[in-house]
């Protein structure tokens, strides 16, 4: 609820907290919150699948050099626009959130009858990972700065620390060590050799290459860190697609010729 | 009070009348229905292509897959192409023949309320095409090998889906334009949120040729990240537009609100 600064404000918001409507109702707010979820989703659900779907679809994919590094800023986009407009439209702190909890169903939904139902493929092989805990993290931050700039740089970087930090919970036991054919791999690789995936390419032979082994037991912090740059980078994007596409044609028309 | 000349709602066939302009049976019976429809069809459309895409659509070669895939196809586009011809064309006809006339504001809310059934309708549909089956095609591809642009996940996908897209964005056009003329009237031009809307759903199915042109030139294995997908989204961000649907026709309905309120006032003033 809003807080009155004046007498004058405070009798301003009550007049119109009573205003009586005769065609607006709830009806038009629950259509509205429950009919867009599913184009906000869609959006951040295909901006995730072709920006960063390979790191997202299986657990040997999901490493610690470039999973952390795309997926945060394929994932940060289309909340960043939601979260734009739910705050011009409302000062809703929400947007995270709402297109969080919208990709997570249909992510389930896919990966439930796409994956698992249609392939075959066992659900702890195919998860997606979840930015409901990193959403909520961005969103609490715009709350506490009302602020777009200080977001994009203090929540890119909380969001792509969240984002690790919560689907480590998810991933951590496909991390443990076995021994596979005389060789030690992850559980994760060897979910990888075994599920036969005909046209994808093997990810053990994409990864673990360049130097950045070099940096030892640091490997993870240091890509946690670059995503969380290219996440800000992101949110920036995302926020254009709100301006320009959403908000700016907003009672605009083409002259006619 | 309306005026004579107005649409009443009590012009409407006799079954409509007794719900008002936003009753969920009423102006909000198209959203119902139609969100309804779009998932039903979606479910029946899984379960064919789940049923046989393993035992008879991995080989295009075969008579099999004509019997139950390109058959498919077929039907596919004659039911997306009649259905948008039909649609269409009753819009634009009956359009044509009520766009002049004056409406009661409860007509015209009903409308509003019709007009966001479809935008929900447009954002079922940009769901099932932008996500539900893409995660389809993800485990068909990376799974299977690429057969032809006819492969069973693409059958759905791209020649129902994709362009029944393009029949929903356009469609919601023509409602608007003759239905809520005062929003979206032909006196005004072109609105730059359909233009957005309407280009997203066109620019994704030019982006499916491109596609399968890309897929027989460079790449056999899946890489689904790869660069010329990324078009897909870039188009699919077009689809911000749809806000500004939700925001033009909001701003009507708080119009509707004050010219409703003055009318009363006007007519409590006149029996005084």
């Amino acid at each position: 609820m809003a807080i009155a600064r004046t007498a004058e404000e405070a009798a301003q918001f009550n007049t119109l907290l009573n205003k009586k409507y005769r065609f607006f109702d709830y009806k038009w707010d629950l259509v509205f919150w429950v009919t867009a979820l599913p184009v906000v989703a869609a959006a951040a659900d295909i901006t995730k699948l072709l920006f960063a779907g390979d790191w997202d679809f299986w657990t040997d994919w999901k490493d610690r050099q470039w999973w952390v590094t795309i997926t945060p800023f394929a994932m940060i986009i289309i909340p960043s626009a939601i979260q734009y407009i739910q705050w011009l439209a409302w000062r809703f702190p929400t947007g995270f959130t709402y297109t969080a909890v919208g990709l997570w169903l249909v992510s389930w939904l896919g990966r439930w009858l796409q994956w698992d139902v249609f392939v075959n493929y066992p659900l702890n092989f195919v998860w997606p990972a979840s930015i409901v805990p990193a959403a909520i993290l961005t969103d609490w931050i715009l709350l506490k700065t009302k602020s777009f700039v200080i977001t994009s740089v203090v929540g890119g970087m909380a969001f792509s620390l969240a984002f690790w930090v919560s689907n480590y919970v998810t991933l951590a036991p496909f991390l443990q060590p076995v021994e596979f054919m005389g060789s030690v791999l992850t559980l994760a690789d060897v979910q990888g050799i075994s599920y036969l995936r005909s046209a994808t390419p093997e990810y053990l032979r994409m990864i673990e290459h360049g130097t950045l082994r070099s940096f030892l037991e640091e490997t993870t912090l240091v890509a946690i860190l670059f995503g969380g740059t290219v996440a800000t980078a992101g949110y920036w994007v995302g926020q254009a697609i709100a301006r320009i596409l959403a908000i700016w044609p907003i009672m605009k028309f083409m002259k006619k010729v | 009070m309306a005026t004579p000349s107005a649409v009443a709602i009590e012009d409407r066939s006799p079954e409509k009348v007794q719900y008002g302009p936003t009753d969920w049976m009423g102006g909000w019976k198209t959203c119902v229905w139609g969100c309804l429809a779009i998932i039903l069809v979606t479910a029946v459309h899984w379960w064919y292509t789940s049923r046989y895409a393993w035992t008879v659509g991995i080989d295009s070669s075969t008579p099999e897959f004509t019997k139950y895939f390109r058959s498919l196809v077929w039907a596919e586009l004659l039911i997306v192409g009649a259905g948008t011809g039909l649609w269409w064309g009753w819009l634009v006809r009956t359009g044509r023949e009520i766009i002049d006339k004056p409406v009661t504001p409860e007509e015209e809310v009903r409308r509003i309320a019709v007009f966001w059934g479809l935008i929900a309708m447009t954002s079922l549909t940009l769901y099932v095409m932008a996500s539900f089956w893409p995660n389809q095609d993800g485990s068909w591809h990376q799974t299977a090998i690429r057969d032809t642009a006819l492969t069973p996940s693409h059958i759905p996908m791209f020649y129902f889906w994709f362009p029944a897209g393009i029949t929903m964005t356009i469609g919601t056009y023509l409602y608007g334009r003759y239905r809520l003329p005062k929003v979206y009237g032909p006196d005004k031009g072109f609105p730059w949120s359909f233009a957005f809307l309407i280009a997203a759903s066109v620019t994704e199915m030019m982006q499916v040729a491109f596609n399968e042109w890309a897929h027989s030139l460079w790449i056999l294995e899946e890489i689904f990240a790869a660069p010329f997908h990324w078009p897909f989204v870039l188009y699919g961000w077009l689809a911000a537009g749809i806000f500004a649907l939700w925001a033009e026709t909001i701003i009507r309905l708080l119009a509707i609100e004050r010219e409703k309120e003055a009318e009363v006032a006007a007519a409590s003033s006149a029996a005084r």
